[in-house]
């Protein structure tokens, strides 16, 4: 009797819950589907689509600009990627031969400096990349967000290069290879997964990063990453435009979900709640 | 007895000369490894610490050398608001958070029907851009063609202008935010669950506890940990809201985020804003110390 009451209740959560959940995307798919009078125009708007159009989709891409923004994006979350692992594999590396209790308190030190706020770093930084030419560019960009998924790259590198059992490299080195070869031919193939995992994650975290955006490169749209320029374009008030932008941004990223979920077992997870 | 103790002595210090060695040898193999993450820390140094210090430096400094009037001159551009709506933001979006997080680890740990469906659903909001997921939010809380009127309208209530009041509003701004950011704790805190022994609940069921008492005496402890580390994760972030609010509700109501930004590009005000991160950055500062302290988070940290 209770656990059919249990089994019950535990339905009705669920599907409230998937509601709460999907709603939201729901609501952008019909925005973004359907004629205008039947969404923005109207006092009291349906919540079932009622007509099927593509040309507020198409009308957007007219109007405003959108593959340059997303393009920038594109171009920075790659850099953001590239450089969290060119960074964060000898980092790892490094740390995972020292004395454990140095590396830890270094990885938590990383975590703490990562709870700052970002404005309080983005501003200066801003003033800094003025003098050196790099306001305004995507490496500049890409650079300043680069901060906000450091610690959890060399975190996941870390733990990586401490998973490999302890006289692989040793051995290696005995058979005659050498520190380079050692590195790159049996210690990084051995770790490939989870550097994929720590590229993905700085791309989808600089995929959606806004607060350096928007300092280092504000609102003029030519040089902007796409949620600073979708920022800009709801504050225009241009709603059919943003929803057309915030569909084709959302894209890419559930792509990349599908793809990490597939690697993703939790583990990496323990890291992102350090920081 | 003399002659022993000399003896003592000296392989005492062949000990102590011998652990120096060792020492001596690890602290430079330390120190060489060390070199590998030297790029991460300069960088770390660079950009983040050293920028850090110059906001609150210069947050003390006026236009006659040191000051406390960027601090004094804060009320008049909405502080005490600011602040206010920052700490009900973030305290109530973190309550809703927790709670509703915890009853979806608490429904994903039981088998279902459509468990995974649901689990996927449940993530789904962990890859929306913040700025969309904002974005979506306004439409839905529009006062004029908005979605949420339109389902107040069709079941028979009045609509609501969600951005005529402040409390409304941060209210919009803490539904959002929490729609956003609850996947990941509800994530979190499933490991936390999922690590439990299941003998633990078999236990206290023998025993006769009932359901409520062995969330309260069973689960809540067991995940207390995990639940600070939780606590600190959101709690840091939420002090930290900034694109959310300015593009649900802009500078009305003003959070310390927007008073920041409102005020850092012109140079008169520039120093201003720093005062207001320098806040900001004690505040969180602070916070983390307690939430530490009292849940024992370091013990997981590492």
């Amino acid at each position: 009797m209770s656990t059919n009451r249990g089994k019950l209740g535990t339905y009705i959560a669920v599907i409230i819950l998937s509601i709460i959940f999907i709603y939201p995307l729901w609501i952008l798919i019909i925005y973004a589907f359907q004629p205008a009078y039947l969404t923005f125009d109207k006092l009291y708007p349906s919540q079932i689509p009622l007509a099927f159009t593509l040309s507020i989709l198409v009308q957007s891409f007219k109007k405003v600009d959108l593959i340059g923004p997303l393009t920038r994006s594109l171009e920075v979350a790659f850099m953001v990627g590239l450089i969290a692992i060119g960074l964060g594999i000898p980092a790892g590396y490094g740390l995972s031969k020292i004395t454990s209790k140095l590396s830890n308190k270094l990885v938590v030190f990383l975590f703490v400096i990562n709870m700052m706020p970002g404005l309080v770093v983005a501003i200066p930084i801003s003033i800094y990349f003025l003098h050196a030419n790099l306001d305004n560019t995507v490496f500049g960009v890409a650079l300043a967000q680069e901060l906000v998924v450091l610690p959890l790259s060399v975190f996941i590198t870390l733990s990586a290069f401490r998973s490999l059992p302890r006289d692989l490299e040793h051995q290696a080195r005995v058979d005659g290879a050498s520190l380079s070869s050692t590195f790159f031919r049996i210690l990084i193939p051995m770790i490939r997964v989870p550097i994929i995992v720590a590229f993905l994650l700085a791309w989808m975290t600089s995929w959606d990063e806004f607060t350096y955006a928007v300092i280092i490169a504000p609102i003029v749209p030519t040089d902007s990453t796409f949620p600073v320029t979708l920022y800009n374009y709801v504050s225009r008030n241009l709603p059919l435009e943003s929803a057309t932008f915030a569909l084709v941004a959302t894209i890419p990223v559930i792509i990349l979900a599908a793809v990490l979920q597939k690697y993703l077992k939790g583990q990496y997870l323990s890291g992102g709640l350090v920081g | 007895m003399r002659k022993g103790a000399i003896k003592e002595t000296e392989q005492n210090q062949e000990q102590f000369l011998a652990r120096r060695n060792v020492f001596k040898k690890s602290m430079k193999k330390n120190l060489y490894y060390l070199l590998f993450a030297l790029p991460v820390l300069i960088y770390v140094i660079g950009l983040a610490i050293i920028p850090a210090i110059t906001v609150v430096y210069d947050s003390f400094i006026g236009r006659n050398g040191y000051t406390l009037a960027n601090y004094m001159a804060l009320p008049s551009y909405g502080l005490y608001g600011a602040l206010i709506n920052t700490m009900m933001v973030s305290v109530g979006a973190l309550l809703i958070q927790l709670g509703i997080a915890l009853a979806i680890a608490m429904v994903l740990i039981r088998p279902f029907k459509g468990k995974k469906a649901f689990s996927t659903l449940v993530i789904m909001p962990l890859g929306i851009s913040t700025v969309v997921s904002a974005f979506v939010f306004s439409i839905i809380f529009q006062a004029v063609g908005g979605y949420a009127n339109s389902a107040l309208v069709s079941i028979g209530l009045r609509p609501i202008d969600w951005f005529n009041t402040n409390s409304s509003s941060l209210g919009v701004v803490m539904f959002s935010d929490f729609w956003k950011n609850t996947p990941l704790v509800a994530l979190i805190l499933y490991g936390g669950l999922s690590s439990l022994p299941p003998t633990l609940y078999e236990a206290a069921s023998v025993d006769g506890a009932g359901a409520f008492n062995r969330f309260i005496h069973i689960t809540l402890p067991n995940i207390a940990p995990i639940m600070s580390i939780a606590l600190l994760v959101r709690g840091v972030s939420e002090f930290n809201i900034f694109a959310l609010p300015l593009v649900i509700v802009g500078y009305h109501p003003l959070i310390l985020n927007t008073l920041i930004f409102e005020n850092y590009s012109s140079l008169q005000t520039r120093n201003i804003s720093y005062a207001a991160a320098t806040l900001l950055l004690a505040i969180i500062m602070i916070y983390s110390i307690i939430v530490v302290r009292l849940g024992g988070a370091r013990d997981h940290v590492n």
